[in-house]
């Protein structure tokens, strides 16, 4: 760590030296290892090691940032030059800010050393697990890695941060199959600080396992009909949170006006029983976001509260720009919390719906005007699910779903990065061939 | 600054028995992005570093490091193998060595040019000047002027030892209007190409014709209509070909994708689309011409060639790597391709598209009584299965064989061998686009393209 301090010291230096009013960079250092099944058969076993350095400067309130990974002094200062020359090049512009606070901080997170064999086992344990308890199922592609990283983050204003991390992950991707029979292909992401469990034991590996195998004979939805969709937590990530957090309330659509919600701070936008917040702080996100990208320290923030637009998630550079206030963090951390129904239960009052494990789709317009299509997916009739889905598609309004929300699950998936429910939504066309 | 040659050195310390991949890669993107007129984004990214890939007994070892020199180059060789062997030890492959390739060298390409970061901010500035003057009932505005590029240096135990450069610019404009109803609408189009951005764009002027057509659409759209839902006669055009010949059939026939369930597992040599429909994985020329993203030998040292993966409506072959070409009894033709020098080589397309028919687009509209004119797609997902989905961005109702009013955004669905079947009209001309990146494991730039297509689809809406 002492290494990395001391290039940050003299990038700073560098900078200044060549003019630069104010700066700020992240120096970094990675290994990775990293296991890969394909077509279910072990294939590939990866060591990286890599290092990185991010400068930011502000010359005249012009901003110039480049991206190197080498840290040899000729190629150091060869980007604080050209950093210098690109801020020089841009326009003023009096918005950009780094944190002005100095303070020096240390994090420690995760399991900073990979255990390559405990990995390993793990990795074989699942493809055995699968093979054993879910035998229609074709894993198309699995890795599992441990990633360890040291970090410095340090600006000229004072601020000095410096965090060690280390966090195991797998991902991975299969489908059902049956002699020439095959499901849609499902995926999912998981993010832990431990090898303390099995694979199959994480999140909602071994349910959605479950669900792929009876998708092994859909049938396509005939005509179309107005009703319910229960999305499932990676599909309420994938469609909803995305657009909000991509065209509602971020900073480009609110810079730029675009967005829907500007004028909606303080109002129901939702559900009372809906509430948003971004949480790297919080104990089920894995080695979450220690700084901002401006320097500030991450915390936890809520964007909705009781259906109420409490917050954007602005960076100061956003709030600088269109008069409001920064968010306490950059990172994609949602956490929507339970309702007191279980999944079944909720299935359970609908009279006819989906259940959207997946949804496939264009980016939903700036009005929040959506349509794709429901992958992986359930038909409910009369309070029970009737049979697997295809070639069935979903279209709809993000705001005006939020507002017609019926049910919150007791269920959350709790994948390293997130803590997210199953929502059913009124009002949504449903159409097949 | 092209690459200097430290690895070649390093051949001898190849593990006999064993196929063994070196490479040294810079990777440089530059970016600057005018949001409503204001400079949002000024990058400039460097990533340079050595890996080494090691075959043995049906298990791949691989190891990178960010650095460029004799030492790296020697230890990411020894961590390879020795990651080989760990993999051979705990989950033994038991396979023979790959069939050898024959030696060869591809000389390095020309030098590539670095313009400074104010070339791309004055062009950037150029193009939202004039959108500011020309195009007054905007919301909103986003101008992206942007090159990435890869260079490669590689030397391998058997195949091609080369060094390459792919370097490609463009621009992106993103244009937002509102409805009456104050609801924002948004069209978003991309221009450029292979090579460095001070050779692609030398004049501002040259793109305003480009703004124009995207300004007139975007106000036809602020005035469109939703989609009907439902099965649908539509012309698809070049543009969404494209982007079926990659998304919903380009996947399917990837040979990782055929061996982790694609529908693809069933149908080779089957008919599998309309007699009409020709596909091909183009490597560097397509139909005489220069393809958009040309790739003469992949990362493991296999000569590029073209791939054919449908003939005539049956489907003839797969997109391999040579280990995967080994276990379908087919030839490697050089898809094998890594995007940074952290990355291994996987099964990638290159320039894939639907080829020619001989109708022209004019008639095809004319023929349909009651459809869509589909043009643009903003982004596209495929399933194994073959089902797929793209968001349409622009199109136009067709009533009666005449264009109609604009549609708001929608998408279409289908699967894929399907729906090629029901193709009974293929336009004569092919528009090629290559500005996005294909997701896998790793992005990578690839080139997409074909002619208009009359076909049914699936299509969303109210």
């Amino acid at each position: 760590m002492r290494e990395l301090e001391q290039l940050s010291e003299l990038i700073l230096r560098e900078a200044k030296a060549q003019g630069a009013e104010s700066a700020q960079c992240v120096v970094k250092e990675k290994e990775t290892h990293e296991f890969n099944v394909d077509g279910g058969q072990f294939s590939l076993m990866r060591t990286l090691f890599d290092r990185s350095v991010r400068l930011t400067v502000l010359k005249g309130a012009r901003k110039g940032t480049i991206s190197v990974n080498s840290f040899a002094d000729d190629a150091v200062r060869r980007a604080v030059a050209d950093c210098i020359a690109s801020a020089e090049s841009a326009e003023p512009d009096e918005a950009w800010e780094f944190d002005g606070e100095p303070r020096s901080e240390s994090f420690t997170d995760g399991a900073a050393a990979c255990d390559t064999e405990a990995l390993f086992a793990r990795t074989k344990e699942l493809t055995d697990d699968i093979a054993a308890r879910h035998p229609k199922i074709l894993i198309e592609q699995l890795i599992a890695e441990h990633a360890a990283e040291r970090a410095v983050y340090r600006n000229s204003s004072g601020v000095v941060s410096r965090r060690t991390s280390g966090r195991y992950a797998f991902s991975l991707i299969y489908s059902g199959h049956e002699g020439e029979k095959s499901t849609s292909f499902f995926y999912g992401d998981v993010i832990l600080g431990s090898l303390g469990r099995p694979f199959i034991d994480c999140a909602l590996v071994e349910r959605e396992l479950s669900a792929v195998e009876r998708q092994l004979d859909p049938v396509p939805l005939r005509g179309k009909f107005t009703g319910t969709v229960v999305l499932a937590p990676s599909a309420l990530n994938e469609l909803v949170l995305s657009t909000i957090y991509g065209s509602f309330v971020r900073d480009s659509c609110l810079i730029d006006g675009t967005s829907i919600w500007k004028d909606k701070l303080g109002e129901q936008v939702a559900d009372p029983r809906f509430s948003l917040s971004f949480r790297p702080c919080a104990e089920d996100v894995v080695a979450g976001e220690r700084w901002t990208d401006e320097g500030y320290r991450a915390a936890d923030c809520d964007l909705i509260r009781g259906g109420k637009l409490v917050a954007f998630a602005l960076s100061q550079y956003g709030a600088n720009k269109t008069g409001g206030v920064r968010a306490g963090c950059d990172s994609w951390n949602p956490h929507i919390p339970a309702g007191d129904k279980t999944l079944d239960e909720i299935i359970a009052g609908i009279e006819r719906g989906v259940l959207v494990m997946r949804f496939s789709g264009g980016q939903p317009a700036s009005s929040g005007e959506f349509s794709g299509v429901a992958k992986n997916s359930f038909l409910i009739e009369n309070g029970a699910l009737a049979g697997a889905l295809s070639e069935t598609m979903i279209s709809g309004c993000i705001p005006d779903m939020l507002r017609s929300l019926r049910d919150i699950s007791s269920d959350v998936l709790r994948e390293g990065t997130s803590c997210l429910p199953y929502i059913a939504f009124d009002g949504v066309t449903v159409s097949g061939k | 600054m092209m690459l200097d040659d430290f690895i070649s050195a390093k051949k001898g310390l190849f593990e006999p028995g064993a196929h063994t991949e070196l490479r040294a890669q810079r990777n440089r993107d530059r970016r600057v992005t005018l949001l409503a007129g204001d400079i949002v984004a000024n990058t400039r990214t460097d990533t340079a570093g050595v890996c080494a890939r090691v075959y043995r007994g049906g298990r791949y070892g691989f190891s990178s490091m960010a650095e460029c020199g004799a030492d790296a180059a020697e230890r990411v060789l020894r961590a390879a193998a020795e990651n080989a062997a760990f993999m051979n030890a705990h989950a033994p492959g038991g396979k023979p060595p790959l069939p050898v390739l024959a030696r060869e060298r591809r000389a390095p390409d020309a030098a590539i040019s670095d313009p400074a970061q104010r070339v791309y901010i004055d062009f950037a500035r150029a193009l939202d000047d004039y959108v500011v003057q020309h195009c007054p009932k905007l919301l909103s505005r986003r101008i992206v002027a942007t090159e990435d590029s890869m260079e490669k240096l590689l030397v391998t135990s058997d195949g091609m030892d080369a060094h390459t450069v792919l370097p490609r610019s463009y621009i992106f404009a993103v244009l937002t209007a509102e409805t009456d109803a104050g609801v924002p609408v948004e069209l978003f189009h991309a221009f450029g190409g292979e090579g460095t951005f001070d050779v692609r764009f030398t004049d501002p002027a040259a793109c305003f014709a480009e703004i124009d057509t995207l300004y007139e659409r975007l106000m036809q759209k602020r005035e469109g209509v939703y989609a009907d839902a439902g099965m649908k006669t539509v012309i698809l055009g070049g543009d969404m070909t494209g982007m079926l010949a990659h998304e919903a059939v380009g996947h399917t026939v990837e040979a990782d994708i055929v061996l982790g369930g694609s529908v693809a597992a069933h149908n080779l040599r089957k008919p599998v689309a309309s007699e009409l429909v020709t596909l091909t994985d183009f490597a560097h020329t397509a139909f005489g011409e220069r393809c958009p993203l040309p790739v003469f030998v992949d990362d493991e040292g296999t000569p590029a060639r073209d791939v054919t993966l449908i003939e005539n409506g049956i489907l003839t072959g797969y997109m391999n790597s040579r280990e995967s070409a080994e276990h379908f009894g087919m030839e490697p033709r050089g898809n094998a391709r890594a995007w940074l020098f952290s990355d291994e080589p996987l099964i990638r397309m290159r320039n894939t598209a639907v080829h020619p028919g001989r109708d022209k687009l004019e008639d095809m509209i004319a023929s349909v009584d009651d459809g869509y004119y589909l043009l643009s797609s903003g982004n596209g997902q495929a399933d194994t299965t073959g089902e797929f989905m793209f968001g349409v961005t622009m199109g136009y109702e067709i009533k009666n064989g005449r264009l109609g009013r604009a549609l708001l955004d929608t998408t279409i669905s289908g699967v894929a061998f399907e729906m090629l079947k029901t193709v009974d009209m293929v336009s004569d001309s092919v528009v090629w686009e290559s500005s996005g990146f294909c997701g896998k494991k790793q992005p990578m730039p690839v080139g997409l393209g074909g002619p208009a297509l009359r076909c049914k689809v699936m299509i969303g809406g109210r």
